[in-house]
Order: C-alpha cells, then structure tokens, then sequence
C-alpha cells in the first residue's frame, strides 16, 4: 500500500477569527510501500497533523487535496476506516497511557475484537500470544496479569503488541523512543527492524532524533509551517545545508562531522550511517583525506 | 485540539473587562435580584432590565450577537417552562383552545425573566476570565474563613481546576485518537453500546489524572507548600472609580424597578378605589 | 565544604527489595552532577530523597548542614533544594505566569513587593521577561518547563534538581534547559540533573551511574563514559562521538581511548 498525498491542506478551527491555523499547505507526497520513511521538522511544523491523516484520525478537509492509502481513497464518503485502520497501525508517544484492559491478554486483544468481529476465541489467543513473544514478553507469565502491575518498560511492551496485533502492513510512529533509556531504545529499534522484515511493509516514523534518522530511514519529508521544504534519503537531505537552515533542524553527528571534516579538506561520501560514515572516513584519510 | 476556548470569556480591553472580578460578581447578583423583583406583569420593569444589559454590553464592546448567543443554550428549558405555563394555566379566560390570557401572560413572563437572568450571568462570564472569577470568588468568600471556611483551599482547588482543564481535553483527545487507531468506535451503535465504547477512553483518563495528580502534589510539595499557614498572597485587586460606577448603575436599576413596582401598585389602587 | 551530601542512603518502598543500597556522594556549590542508570535502577526515587518528598530508611541527606533525619529541617531542605520534574503540565499549578512562579514564595510568607521582586529576577533566570502575564498552555514545552524552573527559582535554591526534565522536550526545549542549566551554574547553583540523555551527562562535572539501587561508576564524564564495556553491561552506551572514536580505532586509526564529545573526537582527527 503506497501513501499519496497530492496537494493536501488542512486548517484548524478555519471558521474561528483569530484561531484558525493552516497547519498543512499543499503537501505532496509518496511514501512508497517497503519503505522505512522519517517525516522530520520542528514542533508545530504540521507532522503530526500529516500523519494522522494517514489512517483518517484527521480526515481530510472539503477542497483539502487528495489522500489515498492503498485502494482507500480517503475523500470519499464512503471510504471504510475501520478496515484502513487495520492496516494502518498507528503509535503515539507514550503508547502505555492507553492501556485499559483487566488483563493484558485482554488488552492485547483490543484491536483484534475491534476489527475482526467473528474472530474466534482460539485465533485471539494464538495471535495475541503471537504478538507478546514478538515484543520479548511471556505469554503464560503475563496474560492474567492486570497491565497496571507491569514494570514501566513491560507496560511500553504491551501496549506495542497491542498495536502489531492487528499485523498492520503501514505502521506510524510518533517519537518512538521517547522515555526510554538507551537499552530500551535500541531494543525497541531492533523489534522495528524485525517487523518490517515480517509484516510490517512499512513503516513512517515520526522524529526529533536526527541519528536515528540518518541511522534507520531510507527516505524523509523535511516540514516547514506546515509545508514539505524537502524530500530524499538522509544523504540528500543532511547534505543540503539550505534544507537543514531553513527548518531549523539538527544535523545527526555524522553528518556534522562530516561538514567540519570537509572544511580542512577532508571529503567523504557516506550516506551518514555511523557504519558507511567510519568505513568512508578510514578509506578518506588513508587516501590523503579524497575519496578514491 | 490546541485552542479550546474554555467557558464563553471574550478577551477585550474594555471598561467592564477592567472591574473588580468581586465587584462583577456582587453586581451579577445584584441584577439578578432586580429582574426577581419585577413582580407579575410589569413588563416594564423588565424593559429597565433589558436596557442595563444592552448598556452593559455596548460598554464592555462584547458584539451583541455573542451576548445572544449564550441563550441558545437553555432555548430548549425556556420553551418548555413556556409550554407548561401555555397549556397548565388554567386561570383568566380562554383565548384560543385551552390557551387562557393569564397563561399568555405568564409564558411571556417566564420566558423574559429566564432571558434575561442569561444574559446577565453570560455577561459576567464574557467580561471575566475564569481566573479572574475564581480570585473573585476567593475574595468574596474570604470573611468566611472567620468560621473556620477553608477558603484558601477552596480557591486553590478552583484554580487548579481551571488549570487542568485543557490539560485533560488534550488528554482526553490523545486518547481517543490512539484507542481509535486501534479501531475503537465510539459512533455507531444504541446509547448502551456507546457508553461501554467509552470504557477504553476512560480509564487511562482516570489513571493518568491520578498520576498527574501524583506528580503535582510532590512539585507543590518541593515548592513548601504547607497550607494557608503564614502564607502571604501575590496577587492583590483594588477597588476603582469603575466599580463604583458599576454599583451605583445597578443600585439605580433597583431602585427604578422597585419604584416601578410601587407606581403600578398605587395605580392599581386608585383604580379599586375609583371603582369602588 | 560541599552543599550537599549524601551518606550510605538506603530506601525502600514498603516490604518490597530496597530501592537504593548504601548511596554516598557529595555536591560542591556550583557544580553540575548528572546521575544516569536504566529506567528502574533507583534514579527518581534518589531525587526524591534530596529535597525531602522521600526519607531515608537508612542513612542521611545533609544539605547545607540541615539533615533529613531532623523532622523539623524538612522546609530548610525544600528551600535550598529545588525540584523539576518530567512533565512541565503537572508542575504548573496557575494559569497566569506570575501566579505560578509566586506560589512557592507566598508558600514561604514572603512579602508582596518582595514577591514582585523574586518573579523578575526568577523569569530572567530563564530567559522568559516577556511572558509574565501569558498562560502556560500556549507555551511550548521548552517555555513551559523553564516556567517550572523559575518557580522553583523563586524560591532562590542553592540546588536545583531536574528529574528528566528534558525527557519530554524537543531538541530546541532541550537546548533552552542546557542553556539556562548553563546561566545557573555561573550564577553559583549546584545542579543535579537525571538524565537519559548521554550529551546531556557529558557536560556534566561529575557523572554518577546507578544501577539496581547502588552507584556503579562514578566519576569525571571521561572517565565513566570511555568505560564501554562496563556501560554496557549497565544498559547504557557511549555517547554517539565515542562510539564513532570506537569504531576508527578498530579499524587501525590511532585515535585515543577516552574521547566522548564531537571537539574531541575532531581534534583527534586533525592530529592524525
């Protein structure tokens, strides 16, 4: 399912003097199935907004553009969310402040309930019990358990196998990692990576963390006051010095590191993933700072 | 979500926004007693009412409209304390079906004094923030403390409460959105059906309220907060010549409608004794 | 003499295995100390002990000479230690600017014109002069949580603790906190901050690493964050410039062992 986007505007409360605010301007984009996608910019720069219309949270305004996702076409009447949001999982910041359930198995089973209405009650619990061992979580340990009980960490987890449950095949990420300590981060980057290798075709991301950009993503949208200022892989957009002064955004180390160096003369040409950003640096200064 | 416009305050710089939130309030109250005391059928009385509110709005450059608007609200109560009046008043004679004059007279009655008393309290509302209310509360509230009234708590809890207010919409929206992700569907099925979809939003409501409510108790706490014990407060209101413009204005109104009331009351008199 | 020690603390929660098992430290005044650790290694319970919200089942918190132990020191202690926590919307009890930051010292019974004073002086501190009569929930989360931090400095502090109170900022909040955190050590104030954020705890004078309710490395931010093994073990990592340094030297630059910021690593670079 490719996401696209042709000219999408969105305003809120746009009868309001005074509050009304036009928070996405002639947004064009394709996010292409397969692909591991950052949508990047500062807070209030329309992310947010763009992306909760992917599963039609937000849906799209009359004369606000076009929206489709797969064979969904989100301007049309009749378009059947609840199937869309099947397929479309979505994860917001501090995913485990919207568990709710007695149990965790129950929780889990949400989504499941909610989509698949005659879903038996022997799939529930082989998909569930599928989706806990997915998230590093002991079916038989933790099923009966009320999720209020769990650790902070064990919450975060549940409340994700609450969301890859319903095996989406677009999966929308809010700031991921937020509140976690590094073990957890790279733990949680790690399930990403296996999802997309599994089901998840793919997966948008949305982040104020510019390494885990350059590190995870194949393509980013960089927004701006609600406008899309660039497109391209993270060598493309990190590079581009216009780009990054223009949306106030950060550079990932490598790529800072990668401007100082050339400076002095010393020119690589990675595409800002600590891995190929080291391999072309040793190569770089055993060559006499050029690359060959 | 960002711009929930709590309650119905109108931001101007005007001389009714300027007052003494406790004066307003006293001066609400004021005039609600006056549109009380108009007694039975002396509309005229109410036309007194009806000027202090259009002069009160011009005054406060809250666009007249707005002010008309907060009735729409209690339309529904007002037509049917009318239709009750209508049908039920079986004093007077008939007009039209089971209509009599008096329950015209009635309705018609009613209905001015629900509008009115409205408009009055909107009019508060409009020219006051919340804030502002609930420091004037407080500052009316506070010679009870002589009986040992917990004012300053209650006043806290007030502004607490206004604080968290958006706080919790923004909440409550995030909330939705995500149990909506999850294909929560909070819009189709009977009222039962509806009320149990609410049960995924509710409880991380109630929880993270009270972990909020965790976590604010111990940043009070970390700030030395020990209760209305020798605490000195910042923020101070001074009565001006506004205020007492306001209070004289009502006064005035009071004093008309009372007269007014009088005036018809001798009329009526002459008039058995004329007959007589 | 430092400002603050901490002597052989130990706390638990009920009948439950102790949170925190003999930690000792000490903060001089004007230093920066970052405490690091996984989530549940005993970090926020610890913040909790400095200001007096928690007491020590074992052990004392002496601040300024005041101990935790003395039940009548605990508004001695409120006053000189200041507390910041994660979420700026749960610390702010006011819908007006000035209201907020004048709750702590009306709390103290300080004068009115006083208080006038304390609020000015306070919104400078973080740069917020301009915002006195806004309301908080218009604010960014950078703006709100240096709101929260002049409330607390309105209480004039010798230390002021921030419990991962960047952790729910965007990088620009982030940078705002690190540039007043910045502005109070110069000023004199000691600054405990909790943190997740390994370039946070690089700048740090000191870094403490707690795990499971003990101090498990602890030193200069060079010498706790050039020990990758044991950082590892501990659920942590190097920050992102050592890791780099790291990965150089495997592959035969001549980099040194123990750098951890982007100068270093640069300057390393240039002697090549």
């Amino acid at each position: 399912m490719d996401v696209v986007a042709e000219n999408l505007n969105f305003t809120y409360s746009p009868k309001t003097k005074g509050l009304s605010f036009r928070a996405l301007q002639n947004v064009n984009l394709t996010i292409k199935s397969g692909e591991i996608f950052g949508i990047i910019g500062k807070t209030g720069s329309g992310k947010s907004t763009f992306v909760q219309h992917i599963n039609g949270l937000i849906k799209v305004q009359k004369g606000g553009g076009a929206l489709k996702v797969g064979d969904y076409d989100l301007t049309d009447k009749k378009c059947d969310y609840k199937s869309l949001r099947a397929k479309v999982g979505m994860m917001f910041q501090y995913p485990e402040h919207q568990l709710f359930a007695e149990t965790v198995a129950e929780d889990v089973a949400f989504a499941l309930k909610n989509f698949a209405k005659d879903i038996s009650a022997e799939e529930i619990s082989v998909r569930v019990k599928e989706a806990l061992s997915t998230v590093g979580l002991d079916y038989n340990e933790v099923k009966d358990k009320s999720p209020f009980d769990l650790s902070g960490g064990q919450k975060r987890r549940v409340a994700i196998a609450g969301v890859i449950v319903a095996k989406p095949e677009i999966l929308v990420l809010d700031e991921p990692a937020a509140g976690l300590d590094p073990k957890g981060k790279r733990e949680f980057l790690e399930l990403l990576l296996k999802l997309h290798k599994d089901f998840v075709k793919t997966i948008i991301i949305v982040s104020h963390d510019m390494n885990l950009v350059a590190e995870y993503c194949t393509r980013a949208a960089v927004f701006s006051g609600g406008k899309i200022i660039a497109t391209g892989t993270p060598k493309e957009i990190f590079s581009d010095r216009n780009i990054i002064e223009k949306s106030g955004l950060d550079l990932p180390l490598t790529a800072a590191l990668t401007e100082k160096l050339k400076s002095k003369g010393i020119i690589t040409d990675s595409d800002f993933t600590v891995e190929d950003f080291t391999e072309k640096l040793v190569v770089a200064l055993k060559n006499g700072g050029k690359i060959r | 979500m960002r711009d929930v416009s709590f309650g119905s305050y109108f931001p101007a710089n005007s001389f009714v926004h300027k007052m003494d939130a406790r004066v307003k309030i006293l001066i609400a109250i004021a005039y609600m007693v006056a549109v009380f005391l108009v007694s039975a059928f002396h509309f005229l009385g109410f036309a007194a009412c009806l000027l202090f509110v259009m002069l009160v709005a011009v005054v406060s450059k809250v666009p007249f409209l707005r002010v008309l608007k907060s009735v729409r609200t209690i339309i529904f109560f007002v037509v049917f304390s009318a239709i009750l009046q209508l049908f039920f008043n079986k004093k007077g004679t008939v007009v039209f079906w089971v209509i009599t004059d008096v329950g015209l007279l009635n309705a018609a009655f009613i209905i001015a004094r629900i509008m009115l008393i409205v408009l009055g309290a909107s009019l508060l509302t409009l020219t006051t923030s919340p804030v502002e209310l609930a420091d004037g509360i407080e500052g009316l509230l506070y010679p009870l403390k002589w009986i040992k009234f917990p004012v300053h708590e209650f006043a806290l809890i007030m502004s607490i409460a206004l604080r968290f207010i958006p706080t919790l919409i923004d909440e409550t929206d995030r909330i939705i959105k995500a149990q909506k992700a999850r294909g929560a569907d909070f819009e189709s099925g009977n009222i039962f059906k509806r009320a149990k979809a609410l049960i995924p939003v509710l409880i991380p409501l109630l929880i993270s309220s009270f972990r909020r409510a965790d976590e604010l108790a111990d940043a009070m706490d970390s700030r030395c907060y020990a209760g209305s014990k020798n605490r000195t407060k910042y923020k101070k209101m001074r009565l001006s010549f506004r205020d007492l413009t306001g209070v004289l204005v009502v006064a005035g109104l009071i004093v008309g409608i009372v007269y007014l009331n009088g005036f018809y009351a001798l009329n009526s008199l002459a008039e058995i004794a004329g007959a007589l | 003499m430092p400002i603050l020690e901490v002597k052989n603390v130990s706390f638990s929660y009920g009948q439950n295995e102790k949170a925190l098992k003999g930690v000792s430290f000490s903060v001089e005044k004007g230093e920066f100390v970052a405490i690091i650790g996984h989530n549940g290694s005993g970090k926020s319970t610890l913040a909790k002990l400095l200001n007096g919200l928690l007491k020590p089942t074992g052990g004392e918190v002496v601040v300024d000479g005041f101990s935790s132990n003395d039940k009548n020191a605990v508004f001695e202690i409120r006053k000189r230690v200041g507390m910041v926590f994660q979420n700026p919307d749960n610390q702010l009890i006011a819908s007006i600017v000035e209201d907020d930051i004048a709750f702590g010292p009306e709390n103290l019974g300080v004068p009115r014109e006083e208080i006038g004073k304390r609020i000015d002086f306070a919104l400078k501190a973080v740069g917020m002069e301009n915002f006195r009569k806004a309301t908080p929930e218009r604010l960014s989360g950078g703006q709100k949580q240096r709101i929260a931090i002049a409330g607390v400095l309105a209480l004039k502090p010798q230390i002021l603790v921030l419990d991962e109170s960047t952790a729910m900022l965007d990088p620009q909040g982030r940078k705002e906190i690190a540039a007043v955190v910045e502005n109070l050590r110069k000023s004199g104030v000691s600054v405990i901050a909790i943190t997740h954020y390994m370039d946070e705890a690089v700048k740090a004078d000191k870094v403490l690493v707690l795990d499971r309710g003990v101090v498990a490395l602890s030193g200069t931010p060079k010498k706790v964050f050039s020990q990758k093994a044991a950082l590892d073990a501990l659920g942590l990592e190097q920050p992102l410039a050592g890791i780099i340094a790291d990965k150089l030297r495997a592959q035969g630059l001549n980099i040194p062992e123990n750098i951890i910021t982007e100068e270093e690593l640069l300057g390393a670079l240039w002697t090549l």
